[in-house]
């Protein structure tokens, strides 16, 4: 049985939602910078790895193609493949802005994906806790954070 | 939004009780053309309708009863008419209770005939 | 065979693009780890969607899953791309066979059989549907009388109401059958399969009305090319199902579907004291 995993605790609620309701196969909930805080479905860390560099990348890279042609921003990308879609959306919250990276299959649509993932951005700004204070990040806290994020989203 | 696909939206919004008419991408989910009063939310109208038709389809066929051309979901605050047009398109009407569904039944087909 | 797989699966690792996922989703197939086969094959597939063996194998899979429409579904699309796929006519001879369509069957196996001679799977596979065939015409007669005396038994939900023999389902809200009995194609008895796609299709209607303010869902009539279905939760838990043939208007489906609720209601009540 696939499960939901979160670094945040905050993100489980309204990701649990959103898969269930969208029906979404594989999710990912990330910063622009690729940092994941919860992901459902996947089962290798690899693959969390590899979706969120690229799924960052694809938001970056079409945000830029937006600035040269003096546009905002796109708020959410659709791709459909023969077997499933990919939807990447943006929003912002308190805490910065975040991307949700979904993979759907012929079960649910883009229509549904995009209906829930309104609900899920709502949730999720409603969710966060008051900011902390930032932390000066060390090369050493890098790499010991995210150990501890991958065993958070793998159940280790 | 192309003329024909306006003026067939026109002709189901006319029926007294509705409330809105879209046509819907039915593989997507997603809106190809609305006609809707405010407060109708298209973006959930057509996700849901077309998921919906997809999962009474499974049934249908199951019953050997075929693929449906005519779905009318009735509630007690409102009603949901489905009727499948050519190349995957529905045609899509939300209104009251007391909608004449027979009016908008037959708008809607011939809608569905006129977009193809 | 399992250091073969973990050579298959480091290959498929260091190339995703590699065309081991075939050979690698059998072998896991055949160790029955049927969830990792259906992830590498459908990896595959995502770089390889031309490769009709791909297809064939995904097809198999979901039958091994219990998923048959989907199966079929996908083997009829090999069949679009490949007409003479051995595989393919295979699997639909199959699916054919299980639903107790013996025509159909008996179609696509000769064209398997058409497409290799020599397999003598489809040989043996071909023998069975005609001796099938040659029993059927007499069986169906008596099971059919056999049927409608059972269903006209005093202590069925809706005995005595018009067409309870073959058109009117009671579903539980888990998609298992309460009551009553639907008949499918060629006569075929397909109550748990529409009883298992009605549920899922009545929490659709019930989340749709709620999230398009239509409030509680009280009914749904689909009108389709060889019938028409009238579908109503007479309790919280239950869902009922009418099917009558394309002459009988939705209206009447609602008189009856009415007096087929309280039967339903009354049988119900009767179970839980």
């Amino acid at each position: 049985m696939t499960e939901t995993r979160v670094v945040e605790a905050w993100t489980l609620e309204p990701l649990e939602r959103f898969v269930a309701e969208s029906g979404a196969r594989l999710t990912l909930l990330m910063t622009p910078a690729g940092q994941v805080l919860a992901q459902h479905g996947f089962t290798r860390a690899v693959d969390v790895m590899s979706a969120a560099a690229l799924g960052a990348a694809i938001v970056a890279s079409t945000g830029e193609i937006a600035r040269m042609l003096d546009q905002t921003e796109f708020a959410a990308l659709n791709h459909q493949g023969v077997q499933h879609g990919i939807f990447l959306g943006a929003f912002d919250t308190p805490r910065g802005g975040l991307l949700a990276l979904v993979v759907y299959g012929p079960d649910s649509s883009a229509g549904l994906v995009q209906l829930f993932f309104e609900e899920l951005a709502q949730g999720l700004v409603a969710a966060v806790p008051a900011q902390e204070e930032p932390k000066a990040v060390l090369a050493a806290n890098f790499e010991e954070e995210l150990n501890r994020s991958l065993a958070s989203l793998f159940g280790r | 939004m192309s003329m024909a696909f306006q003026q067939a939206l026109d002709n189901v919004t006319r029926v007294r009780g509705v409330r809105g008419a879209m046509l819907v991408a039915g593989e997507d989910g997603l809106i190809v053309a609305e006609a809707l009063m405010e407060g109708v939310r298209g973006n959930a109208v057509a996700a849901l309708a077309a998921s919906l038709q997809k999962r009474f389809r499974q049934a249908m066929e199951a019953a050997a009863v075929g693929m449906p051309h005519f779905l009318h979901l009735q509630g007690e605050g409102g009603t949901l008419i489905i009727v499948p047009a050519p190349d995957g398109v529905l045609v899509v009407a939300v209104g009251t209770p007391d909608m004449n569904v027979g009016l908008v039944r037959l708008e809607m087909l011939r809608a569905a005939e006129s977009i193809s | 065979m399992a250091s073969d797989i973990k050579v298959m699966s480091a290959e498929l690792a260091r190339d995703p693009q590699s065309v081991v996922f075939l050979e690698l989703g059998e072998a896991l197939r055949r160790r029955g780890q049927l969830e990792a086969a259906t992830g590498v094959v459908l990896g595959g597939l995502e770089h390889h969607p031309e490769v009709a063996e791909g297809h064939d194998l995904y097809a198999r899979l979901l039958v091994d899953a219990g998923d048959f429409m989907r199966a079929q579904q996908v083997w009829s699309g090999v069949l679009e791309r490949s007409p003479r796929h051995l595989g393919a006519h295979k699997g639909l001879g199959f699916l054919a066979f299980r639903e107790n369509d013996l025509e159909t069957a008996l179609e696509h196996l000769e064209l398997a059989l058409a497409a290799d001679p020599a397999d003598q799977s489809v040989v043996r596979g071909l023998q069975t549907v005609r001796d099938a065939a040659a029993e059927a015409e007499v069986e169906t007669a008596a099971e059919t009388a056999a049927a409608v005396e059972e269903l006209a038994g005093e202590d069925h939900i809706f005995a005595g109401l018009e067409g309870a023999e073959h058109g009117l389902l009671l579903v539980d809200d888990r998609g298992r059958v309460l009551g009553g009995r639907l008949l499918g194609a060629h006569g075929v008895d397909a109550s748990d399969a529409v009883a298992a796609f009605l549920a899922g299709a009545a929490q659709e209607a019930e989340r749709t009305a709620g999230m398009l303010g239509l409030g509680k869902w009280q009914w749904l009539v689909a009108e389709g090319p060889e019938g028409n279905v009238y579908v109503t939760p007479p309790t919280a838990e239950t869902l009922l199902l009418i099917q009558r043939d394309r002459s009988v208007p939705s209206g009447r489906l609602a008189m009856l579907a009415e007096r087929a609720g309280d039967l339903a209601r009354q049988w119900l009540e009767g179970q839980q004291l």
